[in-house]
């Protein structure tokens, strides 16, 4: 019998993607009042859908309170979703195993987070090993052998274990500390690891020690990766295929070449003029949006962009863009996308 | 030293050998071993370094907002000051008045009790003397300079129903309010979103021309030094290891740490290479380094370098590096 910790062994084959994730909504009621009457919805996440293919590093990107937390939860199913469906190389997560699906347990144990506070995730008073060792004893590995992985897993994250293994996560600094969380994730020997922010409080030079790993560990272990972000240097560089989020929406999504040299999305296009540009003799002259991102409990009519977009029209306000498929695998959100969609520039955006 | 010295214009700021040490029961931090800078007025100074590397307590010893217990050492002069000698009164005055400094976190410099328009008119009535009406009317003006849209309504706000980018304006310009010569930024635009950043940043860059201001600005952020910063000063385990115009730094740095700094940053066109890396980790600090700081870490490191700390030599006509292996220019 096999190992109930070893890898599981790819079902579907390569074509068959790792996740499938349809029609995933998120909202928060906001309560409030006097009889803590729910007064307003946090519209999170909304009709999220994309698919999460084997063996690729899928970024996400957008600014803060667009859901990319959120989105990253529901994939963990820390969160319930309100709709939608998730099928895990081939079977619907949480269904039941009789009708093809996959028990949570099963699910939690193949897909593992990294979040962005490495200290707020780790046990303060148990020395890091133990951490590491916690989640493979409860699922059935001997006190010895979770010992001996989570040594196995301190030296393929760069931290010696003869002098690592019995600190505690104070005696760490961050970068260290994001390197323990990260061995945890892999402790389990999960086929897809979601990293929420991993190196975002990390210093620069830490932040590429980490990044690093990451590259090396997704190629030791076979691993699929969620890389989620709101540092687009970092996510171009890590990522296959981005996933642009805009108010708890899919803006665009594609191959990480189109997104970033042909990116089709108004959204997009000022999220990547924002970026510095690392020449002093080419500096900025105008900000490509104004104001801050709107507050998604009432988001705006139609595409919720608009209210920041320069080439809203009256189409953008009343009704809701379709996805438009450009070619190559890359879908965009947006009016101008879709011949006859009734904007003025519609189809210049087509393939 | 800069350019600053060499004309006669007697530079805004100059600092000359500024040590901060702080000495608790606990433990001992030399956060700044040996700091000399100069600004012009008008001249935006960008101070970039990894946490810990004493870039605010840098900043904040030149408004002297250090907590009692720091033991400073060195000459601090603003505008022609000795800030340290400064009493109480004249600091009251000094702070808000020809300094002012902006934060990362817009709520450390505006009170949650008070709406912003009131913030700003006690800002300028304090140092001013002016009537309420004429403060008032200058809080008007003031959020129309930092581009906050419908200004008037938005005096009535109070800093918590604002947004996180206009609650930055508000902030800068309850720092402008007297027209400072010299503006003191800690990091304000680090915690913003991409598209709220750049608008933070283009602004400061509008105001400071407009205004004439000197302007320090930390940062960890080598993007943001390259869009603001006439020059750049590198600090590493409290010390300014490199220093010279922004476009030769981010061309082709001269120090070690700062290669290393530019090589680990991530941008584009990195695809498919791999990162540099800088292995190790800064000095702890608790003793003040007598040697090349960053030689633990460094892949030239010889025994030179741990002779004692490499002087600051002039490498080209303005470029500084504190290195054993940049010669010194002719
Ligand atoms: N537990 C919660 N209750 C209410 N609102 C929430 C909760 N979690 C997140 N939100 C809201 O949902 C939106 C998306 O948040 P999040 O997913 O954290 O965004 P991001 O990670 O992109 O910054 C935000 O407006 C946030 O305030
Ligand atoms: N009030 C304080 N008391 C004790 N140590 C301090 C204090 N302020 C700063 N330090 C220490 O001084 C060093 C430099 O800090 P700082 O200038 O804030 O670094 P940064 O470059 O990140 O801005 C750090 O080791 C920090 O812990
Ligand atoms: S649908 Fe309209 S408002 Fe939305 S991005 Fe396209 S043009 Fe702009
Ligand atoms: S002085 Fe020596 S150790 Fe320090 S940066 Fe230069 S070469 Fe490296
Ligand atoms: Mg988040
Ligand atoms: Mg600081």
């Amino acid at each position: 019998m096999m190992d109930a910790l070893d890898p599981t062994p790819d079902r579907g084959g390569p074509a068959q993607p790792l996740l499938a994730v349809k029609g995933l909504v998120k909202h928060f009621p906001l309560k409030g009042g006097l009889l803590g009457r729910t007064q307003a919805v946090v519209r999170a996440v909304d009709d999220v859908e994309f698919d999460v293919v084997k063996g690729e590093t899928l970024g996400i990107v957008g600014e803060s309170g667009c859901g990319k937390s959120t989105t990253a939860r529901l994939l963990m199913r820390l969160l319930e979703p309100n709709a939608g469906t998730m099928i895990f190389d081939g079977e619907a997560v949480g269904e039941n195993v009789q009708a093809g699906g996959i028990t949570l347990r099963e699910y939690r144990r193949q897909v593992q987070m990294v979040f962005q506070d490495s200290y707020a995730s780790l046990n303060p008073r148990l020395p890091i090993e133990e951490t590491i060792a916690f989640a493979p004893r409860i699922h059935g590995l001997s006190a010895d052998e979770s010992v001996t992985r989570a040594r196995e897993l301190l030296a393929a994250v760069g931290l010696a274990p003869e002098s690592f293994a019995r600190r505690y996560p104070h005696e760490l600094s961050g970068g260290q500390r994001q390197r323990i969380n990260i061995a945890r994730a892999l402790a389990l020997r999960p086929k897809l690891v979601i990293l929420d922010e991993p190196v975002s409080a990390l210093d620069k030079s830490v932040e590429a020690q980490v990044l690093n790993l990451l590259v090396d560990l997704k190629a030791e272990f076979g691993l699929t990766y969620v890389f989620i972000s709101h540092d687009l240097n970092v996510v171009q560089y890590i990522s296959d295929r981005v996933l642009v989020m805009y108010l708890g929406e899919v803006a665009e999504m594609g191959p990480v070449g189109a997104i970033y040299d042909r990116p089709a999305h108004p959204y997009t296009r000022a999220l990547l003029d924002s970026r510095p540009s690392m020449d002093p003799a080419k500096r900025r002259t105008k900000p490509p949006l104004t104001g801050d991102p709107p507050n998604p409990v009432n988001p705006p009519s139609g595409c919720r962009f608009r209210t920041r977009c320069g080439h809203a029209e009256e189409v953008c306000a009343a009704r809701k863009p379709l996805m438009a498929d450009l070619g190559g695998g890359h879908i965009v959100s947006c009016h101008m996308a879709t011949p006859g969609s009734g904007h003025s520039q519609a189809g210049s955006l087509a393939a | 030293m800069s350019a600053a010295l060499k004309t006669n214009a007697p530079p805004l700021v100059k600092l000359r050998d500024l040590h901060v040490t702080f000495k608790t029961r606990d433990r001992t931090v030399h956060a700044v071993n040996g700091v000399d800078l100069d600004l012009a007025a008008g001249e935006v100074l960008c101070i970039l370094g990894e946490s810990g590397s004493g870039k605010s307590v840098t900043l904040r010893a030149l408004m002297k907002l250090l907590p009692k217990f720091a033991q400073i050492k060195g000459g601090i002069e603003v505008n022609g000051r000795d800030v340290n000698a400064m009493s109480n009164s004249q600091l009251a005055d000094f702070r808000g008045g020809e300094v002012a400094m902006i934060f990362q976190e817009p709520m450390t410099a505006l009170d949650p009790v008070f709406t912003v328009g009131r913030q700003i008119a006690e800002t300028v009535q304090r140092h001013e003397g002016v009537s309420r009406a004429t403060a008032d009317a200058r809080a008007l003006e003031l959020l129309e300079l930092v581009q906050i849209p419908s200004a008037k309504r938005r005096l009535a706000a109070y800093p918590h129903e604002l947004s996180g980018g206009l609650r930055q304006r508000a902030m800068i310009a309850v720092a402008l309010a007297c027209r400072p010569k010299l503006l003191l930024a800690d990091e304000p635009t680090t915690a913003l979103d991409a598209t709220v950043q750049i608008q933070v940043l283009l602004l400061l860059r509008e105001l400071q021309e407009k205004l004439d201001m000197g302007v320090i600005f930390v940062t960890h952020d080598l993007g943001v030094a390259g869009e603001i910063a006439d020059k750049v000063a590198v600090m590493y385990a409290g010390r300014v290891v490199e220093e010279g115009p922004v476009s030769g730094l981010m061309a082709g740095p001269l120090h070690p740490y700062a290669q290393g700094l530019l090589g680990a940053t991530v941008h584009p066109g990195m695809r498919g290479k791999r990162l540099t890396t800088i292995p190790g980790a800064p000095p702890m600090l608790d003793v003040a380094p007598t040697t090349c700081a960053f030689s633990p870490r460094c892949e030239y490191a010889e025994a030179a370098c741990t002779a004692g700390v490499p002087a600051l030599v002039e490498a080209s006509p303005g470029r500084f590096a504190r290195c054993v292996r940049v010669p010194k220019g002719v």
